[in-house]
C-alpha cells in the first residue's frame, strides 16, 4: 500500500488528471448543463412555451433538432429551458436537507443522551416510510407544486445526512485528537465545529452528489405524475408525461428530456465518484 | 543443521509502474533454510520482510510488483519460474503461512472446523470422516482444550491467543514442510506471546517443520531462532548463527537494532541523570489517587458513549511525587489506560478521589479540571490518530497556545518554533500535515502539543507502542531529555515492561483493574513479590539467549 | 438458537416506531386546513355522515383524545371510507395489494439475479475491460428515471416488437404475468444498478481482504477463494443494501404503476392525492410504512442467519 501511495504521490497534476477520466467527464457534463441553463434565453432557438399548432408533432430536423411536441413547441428549446428547473430541483432539493441534517447530526452525535435518543427515534420513524410515499403525502397536504416539493424534501431528506454525520462524529469524538482537545481545555463548540465537523463532513459532501441524482429523479418523477411543476413550464419530467400519449407516433417528445435527465445524473455520479476518491471517502 | 529445504539466491523484486523507472523493493536477497531450522528474519516496518515472504509463494500485493531476478529453490524446483498451477500445490501444501492478525485472516462466516477441513481436502485428499478426524488431531496439536466443540465455533468466539492457535492449525491442515510466520505474536499480550512461540517450537519438533519467523523484536528471535537474518531497505544486511550475530554484530544497523532493544540496560550516564530520590524529601505528592473506581455501565467514557457494565478500575490508590517518573504496566484490559483518563478527568470516576497539587476532584471539580487542563497533558499511542489530520503542525500548536492564553498573540509564532526545537523537529514542520510525516515525527509533534501547555505532569499512554524499535529508542531518549530540562513529572503507561524498567523510577503493575504490585523499578524487576508480576517479567523475550523464556510460568496464569 | 430470540422481542422494540408512524399519519391529515370532517369526507358529504364521523373520530374532543380515537379505530381495522370509491379503505387496499406485491417480489428477485453475476464479473476482472464496462453501465444506469425507462421499454418491446401489452392488468394468470413483465424489468434494472455498484465494491474489497490472502496462501484456486470465501462475506452488505433500498423500491413501484396503469397500491395513492381522498392517502402511507418495517425485520433475520458474528 505504502509503495503505491508513494508512486502516485510523486506524479504531476497533469498525470493525475489524465488518470481521472471520471472527474474530467463529470465536471464537463455539469458545466455544459449549468452554462445551458444560464444562457437559456440566448441559446434556445425558440420560445419554450410558444405554441404553433401548424407545426405540431414534427420529426427531428435541422429546424427542430429534437422535433416538436403536441402543441408545436420546439422540444430542443424546452429541453434547454428545462435544465433551469431541473438543476434548481437538484440544488435546492439537496441544500436544505444537507444543512439541516448536518447541524442536527453533529449536535446529536456530540452531545448524545436524551436529545440524541429522541432524534434517532424520529429518524427511525421517518425512515420507516418509503421516501417517495412520505414526500407524496406531504405534497398531498400542501398541494401540488415545486414549493411543496422543496418543503417535503427539507422535512424528509435531512434524515440521511443527520445519520451519516452523526455516525462520523460518534467515531471521531472518541479519537485521540478529540480527547487531546478536551484535555487541553478546548471549548465544546471549538471541538465540535473546528475539529470534528471538518473531518466528518467529507462523507456528506460526497453523498450529496449521489443524493442530487436521487433528488433529480424524484423531482422529475413527481412532475411526471403531475404533482410538481405545472404546465406549460418546461421541465424534463413533465415533458416525458406530455409525450407519453404519443410514444407510438412521436417518440422524440419523450426520448430527449429523458436522455437529459440521464446525462445530468451521470455527471453528478461521476463527479461524486471523483470527489470521493479525492477526499478518500469510501461508500 | 542438515541440508537446506529452501534456498533463495539473488532474489530481486521491483515495482514496475508504466512509463517509470522500476524501483527495487527487494534486492539481492539470498537465504538458506535448513531442515528443522528456525530462521529469524528481523527488520523494521518497510524493510521488505513481509514482501519477502509474499514473494516466496509468489503472492505479491500488486500486478506491478514483480520478481525480476533470482531463484527460489524448493527442493529442485525453482518457484520463481514455476507455473501458477504448480504454485497452487506449493502454497499451503509445501509452504504454509501464518499472519499477524488472525482476526482478519480467518474467515468470519465459516467455522474453524470447516476451514481446517478445506485445507485437508485440498492438500491431503481426505474426505468426510477421515478429514474430520484429521481436523480433530490438528486442533489437539495446536492446543484446543475442547476440540470437538471448538471445531464448530467461529473465529469471533475465540480469544486472541486461541485465534492465533486456530490460524496455526489452518496452516497445518495443508500439511506443509515450511512455515512462514509473519509477526505471529505482535498483536498479543506477552504471556500469550510466550505460549504461541512455545507452540511453534513444539510443532517444529513434532512435525519436523522448518520455520521462517518474521519479527521486529530481536528478543523473540533470541529466544526462538537458530539463525538470524537482518533486513533493511530490501536487503539482507547481515545473517548468521544466533549467538554469533547477537554477540558480535558486524553491521552498524544490527548494532543499532541491538542497542535500541528495550531489554538492553541503558548506559550509566543517562540513568544517573534522573535523580529519583530528590522528590521524596519534599513529601507532598503532585498527584494523589485515592481508592478510585471506574465502572462502565451504560454511560461510560468521555462523551457518554455506551459499553457493557465493566469494573475497569477497582480501588486504585497511588501517589506520584513531583519530578518522579512512574510506570504503569499491565496487559490489555488491565485498566491502565482507563486509570490515566480518569486521573485527567476524561472519564468519570464512580468513587474515590484524585488530588492534583492540593486541588481535590471531590471538593472542587471545576477548579481541579481547570488546573489539570493548564498543568497536565497527555501523549497518545497512535501518533496519527492523535493529531487532527486537517491541521498543519504549526496551526495545531498555535491553537493550543491561543486557547491556553498564556502566550501573547504576537509571540505565538516564536513559541511554536521553540516547541518544535524542544522535540527536535525542524521549523519547516510547522507547515506540514500529519499525513506527510512519519510515525516518529507525528509522535514528536504530539509531544510538542503536550509541552505547549507548559505542563508539570505528562501522562504518556503507550506512547511508543506503535513505533519501530529504533524510533522507540529515540522517543524514549526525548522523554528523558525533556524530563531533565523541564523538571517534568511523568506517568508512563505501557504493556512493554522492558521500556518501563529503563525509564521509570517506580513501577505499578495492574491486572484486571487492580494494582497487584508497586515499588521501585529495580525492586520490582529484580524481586517481584506477586506471582502475576513474576510471570509477566519472565514472559518478556530477553535479547540474551541465555535468559530463556519460561512458558510454564505463562501457562500457570493463563 | 438463542441468537434468533430477537424475533420474539423485536416486535416489542418496534412499538415506538409503529407509534411514531401512527402519529405522523395522524398529524399529516390534521395539518390540512379546514374542518377535518369536511376534509375527510369531501365537499359533498351529507350532514348525517359528518355527524357520524365527528362521533366516530371524536373530532370535537381535544387533540390527544382524537389521536386516541384514531388508534382505537385503527386497531379495530377501521380506516375510514374512500370518497372516490365509496368503500372501506382497508378493503380497498386489500383489493389492490396483489399486483403491487407481485411487482415488488419479482423486481427484487430479478435485480439480485442481474446484480450478483454483474458484480462478480466486474470484481473478478478488477481493473480490466469487463470491470470498467460494468462500472460505467451501473453508474450511468443509476440516473435512468424509472418512469422514462419504462416508456422506452414500451416503445422497444410493446410497440416495435409487439411482445408485451402496453399497459393495464389482466384477469387470467397468463394475462397478469404478461402485464407485469415490463414493469418488473423496469424496476429491477433501476434497482440492480445500485446493487451492482455496492456489491462490486464489497467483492473487490473482499478479494483484497486478508481472508482472501490467507486462502490463497493455502493454495486455494481463485474460483474457491471467490465463491467460498469472498461471496459469503459479501452477503451481509448485500442484504443490508436491499433493506436500505426497500423504501426506494416501493417508491419506484408507485411511479411505475402509474406509467403502466397497473391497478395497485401506488396508483391508488396517486389518484387519491389528486382527488383529495385523504382517508386513502393516510391508509396507504401507513400500510406501506408498516410493510417497510416488516421487510426490515425479515432482513434482520436473514442477516443473523448469514453472519455468525451478528447478535441482535
Amino acid at each position: 500500500m505504502s509503495v503505491r501511495a508513494l508512486a502516485v504521490g510523486r506524479m504531476g497534476w497533469r498525470w493525475r488528471l489524465g488518470r481521472q477520466p471520471a472527474l474530467v467527464i463529470g465536471a464537463t457534463i455539469l458545466t455544459v448543463f449549468v452554462v445551458a441553463a444560464l444562457l437559456a434565453p440566448y441559446i434556445s432557438p425558440y420560445d419554450p412555451i410558444a405554441q404553433d399548432i401548424e407545426f405540431r408533432l414534427q420529426n427531428p430536423s435541422w429546424a427542430h433538432p429534437f422535433g416538436t411536441d403536441n402543441f408545436g413547441r420546439d422540444v430542443f428549446s424546452r429541453v434547454i429551458w428545462g435544465a433551469r428547473i431541473d438543476l434548481q430541483i437538484a440544488l435546492l432539493g439537496v441544500i436544505f436537507p444537507f444543512v439541516i441534517g448536518t447541524l442536527v447530526g453533529t449536535v446529536a452525535g456530540f452531545f448524545g443522551g436524551i436529545v440524541d435518543a429522541l432524534l434517532m427515534r424520529l429518524i427511525d420513524v421517518i425512515l420507516a416510510f418509503p421516501f417517495l410515499v412520505l414526500v407524496l403525502s406531504i405534497i398531498a397536504i400542501l398541494g401540488p407544486g415545486l414549493g411543496s416539493f422543496y418543503i417535503a424534501m427539507a422535512l424528509v431528506g435531512w434524515v440521511s445526512y443527520a445519520r451519516l454525520i452523526r455516525a462520523h462524529v460518534l467515531v471521531l469524538k472518541n479519537s485521540d485528537y478529540a480527547i487531546a482537545a478536551v484535555s487541553l481545555g478546548f471549548s465544546r463548540s471549538r471541538i465540535m465545529f473546528r475539529h470534528l465537523l471538518p473531518n466528518a463532513i467529507a462523507g456528506s459532501v460526497v453523498f450529496s452528489m449521489s443524493d442530487a441524482v436521487l433528488v433529480l429523479l424524484n423531482g422529475a418523477a413527481i412532475s411526471y405524475l403531475g404533482l410538481g411543476v405545472q404546465p406549460p413550464i418546461a421541465e424534463w419530467g413533465i415533458m416525458v408525461a406530455e409525450g407519453q400519449p404519443f410514444i407510438t407516433t412521436a417518440w422524440w417528445i419523450t426520448l430527449f428530456p429523458g436522455l437529459s435527465i440521464v446525462m445530468l445524473a451521470f455527471g453528478f455520479s461521476l463527479f461524486g465518484d471523483a470527489l470521493g476518491d479525492a477526499l478518500g471517502v469510501k461508500e | 543443521m542438515s541440508a537446506s529445504v529452501l534456498r533463495v539466491s539473488d532474489l530481486a523484486v521491483g515495482l514496475h509502474l508504466p512509463g517509470r523507472e522500476p524501483r527495487m523493493l527487494l534486492d539481492n536477497v539470498s537465504l538458506d533454510l535448513g531442515k528443522g531450522e528456525v530462521l529469524g528474519l528481523v527488520g523494521e516496518s518497510g524493510s521488505g520482510k513481509s514482501l519477502f515472504c509474499r514473494a516466496l509463494v509468489r503472492l505479491l500485493p500488486s500486478e506491478n510488483i514483480r520478481i525480476t531476478e533470482g531463484r527460489i529453490m524448493l527442493g529442485d524446483r525453482d518457484l520463481a519460474k514455476a507455473t501458477e498451477a504448480e504454485m497452487l500445490g506449493v502454497r499451503g501444501g509445501r509452504v504454509g503461512m501464518i499472519f499477524q492478525n488472525p482476526t482478519s485472516h480467518l474467515d468470519p462466516v465459516m467455522t474453524i472446523g470447516d476451514q481446517l477441513i478445506e485445507g485437508i481436502r485440498y492438500h491431503q485428499k481426505l474426505d468426510g470422516g477421515a478429514a474430520r478426524r484429521e481436523a480433530l488431531a490438528i486442533a489437539r496439536q495446536v492446543g484446543f482444550t475442547e476440540p470437538e466443540r471448538q471445531l464448530d465455533s467461529y473465529a469471533h468466539e475465540f480469544s486472541g491467543g486461541m485465534r492465533q492457535r486456530a490460524m496455526i492449525g489452518v496452516a497445518l491442515s495443508c500439511n506443509p514442510e515450511i512455515l512462514v510466520a509473519d509477526e505471529p505474536t505482535t498483536a498479543l499480550d506477552v504471556t500469550i506471546q510466550a505460549q504461541i512461540l512455545q507452540l511453534l517450537l513444539d510443532i517444529r519438533s513434532e512435525r519436523g517443520l522448518s520455520i521462517i519467523l518474521i519479527t521486529h523484536d530481536l528478543g523473540i528471535v533470541a529466544q526462538t531462532c537458530d539463525r538470524i537474518a537482518v533486513m533493511r531497505e530490501g536487503r539482507i544486511v547481515e545473517q548468521g548463527k544466533k549467538r554469533d550475530l547477537l554477540r558480535s554484530p558486524a553491521h552498524s544497523y544490527t548494532k543499532a537494532l541491538i542497542g535500541s532493544h528495550p531489554s538492553m540496560p541503558i548506559s550509566a550516564g543517562e540513568m544517573t541523570a534522573t535523580p529519583p530520590s530528590k522528590a521524596a524529601a519534599t513529601d507532598k505528592p503532585l498527584l494523589e489517587v485515592e481508592e478510585v473506581n471506574v465502572r462502565f455501565a451504560g454511560a461510560g467514557n468521555l462523551f457518554g458513549g455506551r459499553s457493557g457494565a465493566v469494573h475497569a478500575v477497582a480501588d486504585v490508590s497511588l501517589k506520584i511525587m513531583p519530578g518522579e517518573t512512574v510506570g504503569i504496566v499491565g496487559e490489555s484490559g488491565s485498566g491502565k489506560s482507563t486509570l490515566a483518563r480518569a486521573v485527567l478527568g476524561l472519564t468519570p470516576i464512580a468513587s474515590g478521589n484524585v488530588t492534583f497539587d492540593g486541588t481535590s476532584l471531590r471538593h472542587d471539580r471545576v477548579a481541579f479540571l481547570t488546573r489539570l487542563r493548564r498543568e497536565a497533558a497527555m501523549v497518545f499511542q497512535d501518533p496519527y490518530n492523535a493529531l487532527n489530520p486537517r491541521l498543519a503542525i504549526g496551526q495545531m500548536l498555535a491553537e493550543v497556545l491561543k486557547v491556553q492564553a498564556r502566550t501573547p498573540p504576537d509571540q505565538i509564532p516564536t513559541r511554536v518554533c521553540e516547541l518544535l526545537d524542544l522535540v527536535d523537529l525542524g521549523h519547516e514542520f510547522a507547515g506540514r500535515r500529519p499525513r506527510s510525516m512519519s510515525g516518529g515525527q507525528c509522535q514528536r509533534a504530539g509531544i510538542a502539543r503536550a509541552l505547549a501547555v507548559e505542563p508539570r505532569l505528562i501522562i504518556a499512554d503507550e506512547s511508543t507502542a506503535a513505533l519501530d524499535v529504533t524510533i522507540q529508542a529515540q522517543i524514549l531518549d526525548l522523554f528523558r531529555v525533556l524530563k531533565r530540562k523541564m523538571n517534568l513529572t511523568l506517568l508512563f503507561i505501557a504493556h512493554d515492561l522492558a521500556i518501563v524498567r529503563n525509564l521509570c523510577d517506580r513501577v505499578v503493575v495492574m491486572r484486571g483493574g487492580h494494582i497487584v504490585e508497586q515499588g521501585g523499578s529495580a525492586q520490582v524487576f529484580e524481586h517481584p513479590a506477586d506471582p502475576y508480576t513474576q510471570a509477566l517479567i519472565r514472559a518478556i523475550p530477553d535479547i540474551d539467549p541465555d535468559k530463556p523464556l519460561l512458558p510454564q510460568a505463562a501457562r500457570e496464569i493463563a | 438458537m438463542h441468537r434468533y430470540k430477537f424475533v420474539l422481542y423485536r416486535p416489542i422494540q418496534l412499538l415506538p416506531v409503529l407509534f411514531g408512524i401512527s402519529v405522523v399519519t395522524f398529524v399529516l391529515v390534521r395539518l390540512i386546513p379546514g374542518d377535518p370532517a369536511r376534509v375527510l369526507l369531501g365537499a359533498r358529504a351529507t350532514p348525517t355522515a359528518i355527524a357520524n364521523i365527528r362521533r366516530q373520530y371524536g373530532l370535537d374532543e381535544p387533540m390527544w383524545l382524537q389521536y386516541f380515537y384514531f388508534v382505537k379505530n385503527l386497531l379495530s381495522g377501521e380506516m375510514g371510507k374512500s370518497i372516490l370509491y365509496k368503500i372501506d379503505v382497508l378493503k380497498l387496499i386489500i383489493t389492490r395489494i396483489e399486483p403491487t406485491l407481485v411487482l415488488v417480489l419479482a423486481s427484487v428477485t430479478l435485480s439480485v439475479l442481474i446484480a450478483v453475476p454483474m458484480a462478480a464479473l466486474a470484481a473478478r476482472n478488477h481493473g480490466r475491460f469487463a470491470d470498467h464496462a460494468v462500472r460505467i453501465i451501473s453508474t450511468a444506469g443509476i440516473g435512468f428515471p424509472p418512469f422514462w425507462l419504462g416508456l422506452m421499454l414500451i416503445i422497444l418491446f410493446s410497440v416495435t416488437l409487439g411482445m408485451f401489452p402496453v399497459s393495464g392488468y389482466g384477469e387470467t394468470l397468463g394475462e397478469k404475468i404478461a402485464h407485469l413483465v415490463l414493469p418488473s424489468v423496469t424496476i429491477a434494472l433501476s434497482l440492480s444498478t445500485v446493487l451492482t455498484r455496492s456489491l462490486r465494491a464489497a467483492m473487490v474489497e473482499g478479494l483484497r481482504s486478508d481472508v482472501a490472502t490467507a486462502a490463497r496462501a493455502r493454495g486455494m484456486p481463485e474460483r474457491v477463494v471467490f465463491w467460498r470465501h469472498v461471496v459469503p462475506n459479501s452477503m451481509v452488505p448485500t442484504i443490508n443494501l436491499l433493506a436500505i433500498n426497500i423504501g426506494w423500491l416501493i417508491g419506484g413501484t408507485v411511479v411505475i404503476e402509474s406509467v403502466f396503469a397497473i391497478p395497485g397500491i401506488g396508483q391508488l395513492l396517486v389518484r387519491a392525492i389528486f382527488s383529495r381522498d385523504y382517508m386513502v392517502v393516510q391508509g396507504v402511507a401507513m400500510m406501506l410504512a408498516c410493510a417497510t418495517v416488516l421487510i426490515n425485520l425479515i432482513a434482520d433475520i436473514v442477516t443473523v442467519a448469514a453472519d455468525p458474528r451478528v447478535k441482535l
